[in-house]
């Protein structure tokens, strides 16, 4: 990659953060909707502030980099914009890495920001600065892997932003359900944690657990290698899919 | 006679198909463009011009042995090099509705690899231009369908492209509108741009273009100049006249029967459609002196384009085109 397509790149990761931050669906179910179920597992119950903690930014995490991942090129098939772009010098890969980078910034963001207030909230007390930086590190896996996984769900070519949403909501609770951010997994029973495995938010919940609580339930690397086996898997899985749907976004407009 | 400053082919075209599904929307077609030419692209709905410039500008996939050479270069194997090449105005307007006008062409500029410096000069010489110096703050989607579409053209020349491509560029704007954009794409075609362009406008497309393709069903029909497809297709003239005075029933059979090709009209004039026009005006002439009868608004009027389009695509449906 040379620097005129970082540069490609990095303008279209530009316009995807200016145009589509404030759109309904990302501030619904990127901000809103994390809160409100983070509001509902902790009111009246009895849980520990560093279980609320990891469950918070595994949550945040997972919304916010799903949130606008998935927008972009339907709302872009609609407007048309996205003949712009398939005409323009700039490969599908291109178009696929700037809604990555985009969205990876903005749960990076919004998560470091919840992660930093909740930390001074609940005085969370890291064992080392090595315990803070591999926290961030899986934060921004996750970052990076729900944007792919938005990008993949964009892969049907649809022009309306609903129906995208709806698929994307469809897998998103599951996974979040299954994951063990509600439930630590060493509490959960045996089928209950190899349904867990299906979820890469266990992993970024694990991961979690372990930096501030010191232990977890696997070590800290396989966490890191099974989100790093996610990401690449699914953005393979996005350049087949994106390559054989794009052209189909233009015949049916 | 078709105007062509050089021979240098731009765009070489073999064998373009495309399908989608059971539909062909492009059925083998083949087709050269050279510098400085105007080619328009006429054609029904659903004839295949939009998916044939989506093609030729590398957006759809190639299929089977097509192959698109731009100035030489294979477009499957360079189609970054080969997009460069373009400046694409689309029908509809596809600049970002959120974005500015400034905004807009800054992204452009990015997209095409330009640098700051040269976005900046360009979009300053090209609002200027196309007079859209005081919207530049504007938000995109605030401006009338005729600002858009002089934005979708300082989009499509930010980068000094040498071919552009209009699909269907004045389709439902103003009258004023299509002026200054057809006296822009006039000013291009100066500037020795090669422009292709689809339209459903037939003045438009006799007024502008040195070269015609009609398709219908996927293929091209004919290939002509505007002037040489009339002769063509259709070479007879209409002689359109009035008689002073009430016509009676009688002179009406009369004139029936001495003009093969006459028809009344409903306004009570008479029109004569003849491959001979000397040969009919001067029987006309003998006619009305042997009746002492008088002429009044005679008027004579070549094939109109329009009319060979709809002619052409009538016999291509019925299978009767028989020149390519």
């Amino acid at each position: 990659m040379n620097k005129i397509s970082l540069v490609k790149i990095w303008a279209l990761s530009k316009k995807n953060i200016q145009l589509y931050i404030k759109k309904g669906p990302v501030l619904i179910f990127g901000l809103m909707f994390p809160f409100f179920m983070v509001l509902s597992w902790v009111l009246g119950r009895e849980i520990s502030p560093y279980q609320v903690f990891v469950g918070i930014i595994s949550m945040t995490a997972f919304f916010t980099s799903t949130a606008i991942s998935p927008v972009v090129l339907p709302i872009e098939t609609r407007e048309k914009s996205l003949e712009r772009l398939l005409s323009a010098p700039i490969s599908i890969q291109n178009i696929l890495l700037g809604i990555i980078i985009a969205s990876t910034l903005y749960s990076l963001i919004i998560t470091s920001i919840i992660t930093l207030s909740f930390t001074i909230i609940f005085w969370i007390p890291f064992s080392s600065i090595w315990a803070i930086i591999l926290l961030y590190f899986g934060i921004f896996l996750m970052a990076i892997l729900g944007s792919l996984l938005g990008v993949l769900v964009a892969a049907k070519p649809a022009d309306m932003t609903s129906e995208i949403m709806l698929l994307i909501n469809l897998i998103k609770f599951p996974l979040v359900f299954i994951s063990g951010i509600f439930i630590p997994l060493g509490n959960l029973p045996f089928f209950a944690i190899l349904l867990s495995f299906i979820s890469p938010i266990t992993f970024l919940t694990d991961l979690s657990r372990y930096c501030v609580y010191g232990t977890s339930y696997f070590p800290f690397l396989i966490d890191i290698l099974i989100l790093m086996g996610w990401i690449f898997i699914l953005f393979l899985l996005n350049l087949f899919f994106h390559k054989k749907t794009m052209p189909k976004r233009l015949s049916t407009s | 006679m078709t105007i062509v400053k050089n021979n240098k082919i731009v765009i070489n075209a073999n064998n373009l198909t495309k399908s989608f599904g059971e539909i062909i929307a492009v059925n083998n077609i083949s087709f050269e463009i050279h510098e400085g030419e105007i080619v328009g692209i006429l054609g029904p709905n659903g004839a295949g011009k939009t998916t044939t410039l989506r093609l030729l500008t590398g957006v759809f996939k190639l299929e089977g042995n097509a192959k698109v050479e731009i100035y030489g270069l294979d477009l499957s194997k360079n189609l970054t090099k080969c997009k460069s090449k373009f400046g694409i105005v689309p029908e509809v307007s596809n600049a970002y509705s959120d974005y500015t006008v400034e905004q807009n062409l800054i992204f452009s500029g990015r997209i095409y690899g330009l640098s700051k410096e040269v976005i900046q000069a360009r979009s300053e010489e090209l609002l200027k231009r196309f007079e859209l110096t005081g919207k530049r703050k504007s938000k995109t989607k605030t401006l009338s369908k005729g600002l858009k579409q002089r934005l979708n053209l300082c989009l499509a020349l930010l980068h000094d492209p040498p071919i552009l491509i209009l699909d269907e560029p004045t389709s439902g704007l103003d009258p004023f509108s299509v002026k200054i954009l057809r006296d822009q794409i006039l000013k291009l075609k100066r500037e020795n741009k090669t422009i292709l362009m689809s339209t459903h406008d037939m003045i438009e497309a006799q007024t502008i273009c040195d070269r015609i393709l009609i398709m219908n069903r996927g293929k091209i029909i004919a290939d002509e100049h505007p002037d040489t497809l009339r002769k063509d297709f259709n070479p007879s003239l209409t002689i359109s006249f009035k008689i002073e005075g009430e016509i009676s029933k009688d002179l009406m059979n009369e004139m029936q029967n001495y003009f093969t090709n006459i028809k009344i009209q409903e306004d009570d004039s008479f029109k004569i459609t003849t491959q001979d026009v000397l040969e009919d005006l001067h029987r006309l002439y003998n006619f009305v002196r042997q009746r002492n009868l008088e002429v009044l608004d005679m008027k004579l009027k070549e094939t109109s384009l329009e009319e060979v389009f709809i002619n052409l695509v009538k016999s291509d449906l019925n299978g009767e085109v028989t020149k390519k």
